[in-house]
Parts: C-alpha cells; sequence; structure tokens
C-alpha cells in the first residue's frame, strides 16, 4: 500500500466521486434525522403541531425508548435474529462444504443454485412462503396426505424466523463458500494422517481456519435482521412485531419522526456494536481472510 | 470414520458424503418450493380460495395488457440499469482507493463508507425523503419529463448500491499481485494505461458481480424508492407492494414469474460471462 | 389517532367485466375552460380504487392525461406529503386524514363554482363533522368496517365484537385488522366507549381486552383478512364491508354483519393538496368524478357504497339492496366516523399498540 502523497492526483480522482455522493446523498440526509432524534413536535397555541418541530429540545425520544414495550421488542428482535443467524450457520456450513469438496466442473453450478433464490425479489420470495406455509397450503396439505396436522405455522414466531433464514441464507453461504474453499486441504490431510478423527480435524483444523467466513456470515445475517420488518409483518402472528415495525410506525400511522430517527438511530448504533465486534473477533483469528 | 467409507472415497471426499448431500438436497427443496409454487398458481384459474381450479394462461395476458404494471417494470428496470452503471464506476473507484492508499482517517472513512449498507432501509428512505423534500430537489426534479424524473430515485440507489460494490470490487483485488502493476510501469506505461490493461481486466469479474448485485439491489427496493419517488414513478415492488397488501394476487402472479425469468436469465448470462475470466487466478 | 392503514383497496377488475362498454358512447363537450395549464394530471390512489376505463374516458373527454401513483394504506399518503407536496394533483385521503391534512394546511380548499356535478352528491354527505360545508373535500365512497364470517363454521350471526375480542369459542380462528384506529376502536366500542375515546381510562381497559384477547386472534391482519377468509384460514374477520362484499360473490358460505355494539362508518374523499400544480385540471377532474355514468362505471369496478346519487340511481337492484354495501339504517346510526383527534391522542394510542403489539 501507498501513501496517498505519493501520487496525489489519483488518490483525489479515484476519492472524489465517492466521496461527493456518500457525502451529499447519504451523510447529509442522515444528519437531518440525527437532528430529527434530538428535536420535538413544536407546540403551538398549546397543541402539538402535526407538521412543525422543535429542534435540539433534548434526549427525551432517547429516554422514551427506555420502555419497557420497547424493550421487550428490542429483546425479541435480537432473540430472534440470533436464533435466525444459528439457523442459517447451521444449515450454510454443510452446504458450502459440500459445495467446496464437489467435483470442480459443478461448483459453480451447485453455488448458483443456492444463491439464484437469492436475486428474486424480496418481497416476491415472501409472499410465495405465505403459499406455501398457510393453514391449507402446500405443506400442510401434503402433510395431510400422510393422516398429519394440519399445523398452524403461518402467524407463528417460527414463521417469522424460518421467513429470515430463508431470506438471508445465501448472504451465510457465500463467504463460507469462500473461506472454505480457498482452506489449504493439505491440513486437513495432515491431521486425518496422523491419527486424527474427522470430528478433531473438524474442531481443531477446519473450524478455526474458516472462522473469519463464519463471522462475516453471522454478520452478514444477522445485521439484516435486526432491521426486519417486512417479513415479521407478512408471517408474524399478533405477537411479531420486531423494532423495524415499530419505526416503520413512527414514520407511518403514528405520525412521531422525531422518535422513528431516535429508534433507527439507536438501531443503527446496535448495528455498530456487531460490526465492532466483528473486526475484534477477526483481529484475533488466524484463518483464511475473507 | 475411516473404515465407514465406501470404496474409492477418500478421506476428504466430502462431496460424496451421503449425509451432506441429503443436507444439500433438503436445502434445495425449501429453498424453490415456494418459488415453483408461485409459477404454479401464477397458471391458476382465478380465485380467491387458494385452491387449483384448472390451467390458464389469463393472468399473462391480463398482466400483459395491465398497462401500469409494465410502465412500473420499464421504470424499475430503466432505474436498475441507470443506478448499476453509475454505482458500478463510483464503488469501482472507491474500491481501488481503498486497496491501494493509506491515508490519515482511513478507518473513519471505511466506516462511513459501510453506512449505507448496514443502516436499516427506513432511515435511509426517512433521511432521503427529509433531505430531498428540504432542499428542494423533489419538486425540483419530479417534473421534469421521463426519465429524468426518476432522477431522485437514481440518487438514493446509487448512493446505497455503490458501497456494495466497493465491498465486491475490493475483495477481488486483495488476490492481485502488485509486482504486475510495478512492472507495466517499469515498462513505461503510464498510470492510466497500467490501469486500464492490466488493473481492470483483473478486476472484471469483481465488477461484474458488482454490478449484478447493484442491479439486484436496485431492482429490489421497495422502502427507500417509496420515499424518494414523485408522481409518475410508480416502480415495480411498489406496484406488486400495493397489489399484494389489498390482496390483488392473480396478475402478481404472472407479473413475478415475469421478473423471476428476468433475473434467473441475467444472473446466468452474467455467470458465464464470469466464468472464464475466473480460471486466471 | 391515527388514521390511516385504511383499506387497502382492492376491487378487483375481475369483479365486474366489461365496464368499458358503459362509456363506449360517452363524450363530454369540452367545455372545462382550462387556464394554460399543461393537459396533465396526477392522481395519488389505492391501486385499483377508481373504474377499469375512468382515466382513458377522462383523457377522452377533456385531453388530460391521467398519470396514477399508488399508496397501499392512507398513512403512505400522509407521510409522503407531510414533507411537501411531490406534485399530485387529486388525492383519496380519508376522512380523519382530511381532518389532519386540514389542520397542516396540505389541503386546498375547492371551488364549488367549478364543480357543477356537486349537485349529484347525496345531500346527506354534504355537511360532515370533519369538513363542515365541504370545503375542502368531497365524498368519493364510503363503507362500514364490521365482521366477515364463514356461517357453516359459525353458530348464528356473530354479531358482536365479543367473539374476536373476549371469547375464546373461536380461538385462532379470528383475524383482526391490523390497524390501531380501528383495533382499538373496535375494542372501545365492546366496552361501551366511543370509537374516538381519548379519556385514558378507557384506553387502557381496551389495551387491556386487546392483550387478553390475543389468544383468540391468529393474525392481525393487513387488510387481507377477506383473503383468509375466502382460503379458510380464518373463520370470523374484522374488516371493511366492501372486501367482504368481493368475497362474498364468489362463495355463499360468507357473510357480513356490523357488531350490535356499534362500529366504524368511513368515507373516502376526493382533495386536491396544497401546491398541485395543475389546480384547474383537479377541479375538471373531480366534477368528472361525480357524473352520473362515470360514477356508475367507478362503482361498477370497485363495488364500494357511493355517495354519488345520480350514480347509484343507475346501478342496478343487486348492488342498491346489497345489505353488506348500504347496511340497515339501525346499525348504522350507531357507527361512528373515525375524528382526528389531535397528535397527544395519536400518541397516547400509539403506545397502546405497540404495547399490545409487545405483549
Amino acid at each position: 500500500m501507498e501513501d496517498w502523497k505519493t501520487n496525489r492526483s489519483v488518490f483525489w480522482t479515484l476519492a472524489t466521486p465517492g466521496t461527493f455522493w456518500l457525502v451529499l446523498f447519504f451523510l447529509v440526509p442522515l444528519a437531518f434525522l440525527f437532528v430529527l432524534s434530538f428535536s420535538d413536535k413544536a407546540i403551538i397555541d398549546g397543541q402539538m403541531s402535526i407538521n412543525d418541530y422543535d429542534y435540539f429540545t433534548g434526549i427525551s425520544n432517547y429516554l422514551r425508548s427506555l420502555n419497557s414495550d420497547i424493550i421487550s421488542i428490542f429483546m425479541r428482535t435480537i432473540w430472534w435474529s440470533f436464533l435466525a443467524t444459528l439457523a442459517c450457520l447451521l444449515i450454510a456450513y454443510p452446504i458450502a462444504f459440500g459445495i467446496c469438496f464437489a467435483p470442480e466442473k459443478w461448483r459453480p453450478l451447485l453455488l448458483m443454485l443456492i444463491v439464484l433464490p437469492f436475486w428474486i425479489n424480496l418481497l416476491i420470495r415472501t409472499y410465495a412462503l405465505i403459499a406455501v406455509l398457510r393453514t391449507q397450503g402446500v405443506i400442510n396439505s401434503a402433510l395431510g396426505f400422510a393422516g398429519l396436522g394440519p399445523f398452524e405455522i403461518l402467524g407463528t414466531s417460527f414463521a417469522v424466523i424460518f421467513g429470515l433464514v430463508y431470506v438471508y441464507m445465501p448472504f451465510m453461504v457465500l463467504p463460507l463458500y469462500a473461506t472454505i474453499e480457498r482452506l489449504d486441504k493439505s491440513f486437513l490431510e495432515a491431521s486425518l494422517d496422523l491419527g486424527g478423527t474427522q470430528f478433531q480435524t473438524f474442531r481443531n483444523i477446519t473450524l478455526p481456519l474458516t472462522m473469519p467466513g463464519i463471522v462475516t456470515g453471522v454478520v452478514l445475517v444477522f445485521i439484516p435482521c435486526l432491521g426486519t420488518f417486512l417479513t415479521s409483518e407478512l408471517l408474524g402472528g399478533t405477537s411479531s412485531w420486531m423494532i423495524g415495525n415499530v419505526i416503520q410506525n413512527q414514520f407511518g400511522p403514528a405520525n412521531d419522526w422525531p422518535f422513528g430517527s431516535a429508534l433507527s438511530l439507536l438501531l443503527m448504533y446496535a448495528t455498530f456494536g456487531v460490526l465492532a465486534l466483528r473486526s475484534l473477533l477477526q483481529r484475533n483469528s488466524k484463518g483464511v481472510d475473507v | 470414520m475411516a473404515e465407514l467409507l465406501k470404496p474409492g472415497q477418500g478421506p476428504l471426499d466430502y462431496g460424496k458424503r451421503r449425509w451432506l448431500q441429503a443436507v444439500f438436497a433438503v436445502t434445495l427443496f425449501v429453498l424453490y418450493l415456494p418459488i415453483f409454487v408461485l409459477i404454479a398458481y401464477s397458471f391458476n384459474v382465478q380465485n380467491r380460495s387458494g385452491v387449483w381450479k384448472g390451467f390458464t394462461l389469463e393472468n399473462y395476458a391480463k398482466a400483459w395488457n395491465n398497462s401500469d404494471l409494465m410502465s412500473a417494470l420499464l421504470n424499475s428496470l430503466t432505474i436498475a440499469f441507470i443506478s448499476t452503471i453509475f454505482a458500478t464506476i463510483i464503488g469501482a473507484m472507491i474500491a481501488v482507493l481503498l486497496w491501494r492508499f493509506r491515508f490519515p482517517g482511513k478507518p473513519a472513512y471505511e466506516g462511513a463508507m459501510a453506512l449505507p449498507i448496514v443502516i436499516p432501509e427506513i432511515c435511509m428512505g426517512v433521511a432521503m425523503l427529509l433531505f430531498y423534500a428540504r432542499t428542494g430537489m423533489m419538486t425540483g426534479m419530479t417534473h421534469l419529463s421521463w426519465p429524468f424524473n426518476l432522477g431522485t430515485i437514481i440518487i438514493a440507489h446509487i448512493a446505497f448500491c455503490f458501497p456494495f460494490v466497493a465491498v465486491v470490487v475490493r475483495s477481488r483485488l486483495v488476490g492481485f499481485n502488485r509486482q504486475l502493476e510495478e512492472a507495466s510501469k517499469d515498462l513505461g506505461a503510464s498510470e492510466w494505461q497500467t490501469f486500464t490493461r492490466i488493473l481492470i481486466p483483473y478486476m472484471m469479474p469483481g465488477l461484474i458481480a458488482g454490478a449484478l448485485l447493484a442491479f439486484t439491489l436496485s431492482l429490489d427496493d421497495f422502502v427507500i424508492t417509496f420515499f424518494t419517488s414523485g408522481p409518475e414513478t410508480v416502480t415495480f415492488p411498489v406496484k406488486i407492494y400495493s397489489m399484494v397488501k389489498t390482496g390483488v394476487k392473480f396478475e402478481v402472479n404472472a407479473a413475478s414469474t415475469i421478473l423471476i425469468l428476468i433475473t434467473v436469465v441475467a444472473t446466468v448470462i452474467a455467470m458465464k460471462f464470469q466464468a472464464p475470466e475466473q480460471s486466471g487466478h | 389517532m391515527s388514521a390511516f392503514r385504511q383499506f387497502p383497496r382492492h376491487s378487483r377488475r375481475s369483479f365486474l367485466k366489461g365496464t368499458g362498454a358503459a362509456f363506449a358512447g360517452l363524450v363530454l363537450s369540452p367545455r372545462f375552460a382550462l387556464a394554460e395549464e399543461d393537459k396533465k394530471l396526477s392522481f395519488y390512489n389505492y391501486d385499483t380504487y377508481i373504474g377499469e376505463t375512468t382515466l382513458d374516458d377522462f383523457k377522452k373527454a377533456t385531453g388530460i392525461e391521467v398519470k396514477l401513483d399508488l399508496f397501499a394504506d392512507g398513512d403512505e399518503l400522509f407521510t409522503k406529503l407531510k414533507a411537501g407536496n411531490p406534485g399530485y394533483d387529486v388525492i383519496v385521503p380519508t376522512s380523519n386524514v382530511v381532518e389532519r391534512m386540514v389542520k397542516a394546511n396540505m389541503i386546498m380548499a375547492l371551488d364549488h363554482a367549478k364543480i357543477p356535478n356537486m349537485k349529484n352528491i347525496d345531500p346527506a354527505f354534504l355537511n360532515p363533522s370533519f369538513d363542515p360545508g365541504r370545503k375542502y373535500s368531497l365524498p368519493y365512497q364510503w363503507g362500514t368496517v364490521g365482521i366477515g364470517y364463514r356461517k357453516s363454521k359459525v353458530e348464528g350471526v356473530p354479531d358482536s365484537w365479543k367473539f374476536l375480542l373476549d371469547d375464546e369459542k373461536y380461538a385462532g380462528r379470528v383475524a383482526l385488522l391490523g390497524d390501531q384506529e380501528h383495533t382499538i376502536g373496535a375494542a372501545l366500542k365492546y366496552l361501551g366507549f366511543s370509537y374516538n375515546s381519548t379519556n385514558i381510562d378507557e384506553l387502557n381497559k381496551a389495551r387491556d381486552l386487546l392483550i387478553k384477547g390475543k389468544k383468540i386472534v391468529k393474525k392481525y391482519a393487513d387488510d387481507n383478512g377477506q383473503d383468509l377468509l375466502a382460503q379458510g384460514e380464518v373463520d370470523l374477520t374484522m374488516e371493511y364491508n366492501g372486501d367482504i362484499a368481493q368475497v362474498m360473490a364468489e362463495d355463499d358460505d360468507l357473510a357480513y354483519v356490523i357488531p350490535k355494539e356499534g362500529s366504524n362508518v368511513w368515507e373516502d374523499t376526493i382533495a386536491i393538496p396544497t401546491g398541485a400544480p395543475h389546480p384547474e385540471n383537479a377541479h375538471a377532474f373531480i366534477n368528472f368524478i361525480f357524473d352520473g355514468e362515470v360514477g356508475k362505471g367507478i362503482t361498477e369496478t370497485i363495488h364500494y357504497a357511493t355517495p354519488n346519487a345520480a350514480a347509484k340511481a343507475l346501478m342496478d337492484e343487486a348492488y342498491r339492496n346489497n345489505a353488506a354495501i348500504f347496511p340497515p339504517a339501525d346499525a348504522l346510526a350507531k357507527c361512528e366516523y373515525s375524528a382526528y383527534l389531535g397528535e397527544e391522542a395519536v400518541k397516547v394510542r400509539d403506545g397502546i399498540w405497540t404495547a399490545v403489539q409487545a405483549a
């Protein structure tokens, strides 16, 4: 890597468009949100205004998020995101492993088969899931032939978690595939030749070496899960609001943009926390970098 | 474990393990079942009960004749196309910048670049709405004629797409042998020549993957589009969302199937195009 | 109270076909003198909440091209216009949204002189509480919120909110609207209070009822309760009458009732947002909508109750006598309009709704 001073013209040429775009069309708008989160609706003639704000009135919106309802929805969001991420990991790891050890000519095809649904519109996929999970949907009809069910799947927390796994799984497979593929297979051979069992080899060699892929995958799945609102709204039942739904509601029916902004920023800080954890983990691991 | 292996199966032939194959098969089944059900239902005779009533192509005819739906599709494809071009160029430049240079405040800069990736869509959507409204850009742009009235949406799409492109391209650049670049310069090539003849060809698979990602993200986006769109700029997801929410679904299935086909064909073409390039590394 | 989340509208095109034919011969004289406005109009509406050929016919009659943009629920409309009108000429807000938007100066006063077809409107709609004297809005469609149910799965007529909120008899087979205005409103009605109550004790009682009643409810539906009902996912659903009327036409086993405790009567209005670029065209369009034949075409497509008396007179018996669309007067007498209750009340209700979702 060279210092930017060695070639200033190239540095500035490369840096200008992206920085300009990011600052003007992302950071400045975000600053609007930041300011709003410290504001309140103006009181005009003793009535709370619909559309005007008093700026920089304090941190009342942040204090409001300490409300027990909001906290329990936050906890639910984190718990479900965790479960969904864990499920993704447990399913995606063997899959990525299987692809990497498949005959070389098959690998791109297998990878594409797994990733292809990801390119299909999120809304369409979620909507397709509903038809499958319904009480009288495909799964229950099939179970009905076997004399089982019907099971109420739609409208449960299971449906939401299932939906999250369904939607975000490719985010887990891709980084895992990238690390496992670059894994030096001779390590595994050496371990097995020296009498290690498959399990020992996996635990002591494969797992630590593929840790960066795992961490990246976990981050890539966990973060979008935190911001979910569509999946929980469409697949969930009566207790399925996640924090994204609360935020959505503030910018919608509740018309409380300052509170919505504060919640959005809190959610953003939570994702920063996850990212910080990631760089910490990655610094301590010695695996294959992704 | 070795004793469990069948003849001809090495200890590392994990791809031949039955249980791995089973996991793979089940996952594929679960992944594709809803999609195939959706496609199958697009041929169903219209009814609300969700029961199979017979095969028909009527839904496709309806979707095709639904000019709102078709113009929404055209809008979405136009937005995705233009955003992808800009996002790919800007993203690639940022990728090269981050890969090549050391500069003060780099970690913070990288963090800022990652923001559009990690921020919940709704935050960005509302932030953009506030920004456009307060700066007057919204009214300024939405009165222009097509496709310039899509400008507000395109600007926002570029903003959230290019950091994704940067990440993808940068991960490709990590494997680049810098001596190639030095050799090129030693042999008298200019900065520009080195860039176009050495670096760009090397980046190509990353550029294609990044462009494809940007295209899909743009085509997929509902939330940010909703907040940044003006009149006359209904996009496909916005149209689908209002149709699904209101329970109008027959044409939705047909239109979704068409969109699925478009995405699948585009992805397959891109993968084919990308394949020979990869053999180089 | 936060309005919205009203209906996604529906109005299936499949509902009544061939509306277009009715318009084939309809030519209006181009007497809409249009000052120097472009021949354009931007119409912001629910999806398929207009006659199949209405916009084309308007273009034929006046040369004005109508561009349609869509919102999925009323809160989207409000949110989008709140930061400034991005260029819409005609919008379709619900009654309480009108009130809120008028308070926030988001709606322009109408020039009644430019809307001679106002004479076609049923006089009962000309002086509502949310817009006295119809200064800002005209009635587009109206209806009620009630219970849609499957006759073969329910004993008798479930004519009380009890079966959706309090009685475990049909537990797990019930859907409510995922809409704070109506779900809290229904709970208030069941408890004997006003749909528009701002009394904190009453609201807390409604909250406790809703939380306790969660074990009865399978889903807070996104206004697609009619589909859940038609598919057999639920046997009782809280819904807008027009939605249920649509599924009733396909399935004889379905019916609609307004609970005896009373419910909500809503009205979607048509209005011009402040800052509309083509106000002259907008007036011409609104006038066009209230033409008898045009109103008939809209009603035949979307199948809601029309306040356009001239249009109603042109409709057939089956429509005019449909009890799901035009409820009996005594049931209607117990229904209330949703009022806009002020931002503080909205905040309180939102807190209650969040508590219900969190529980």
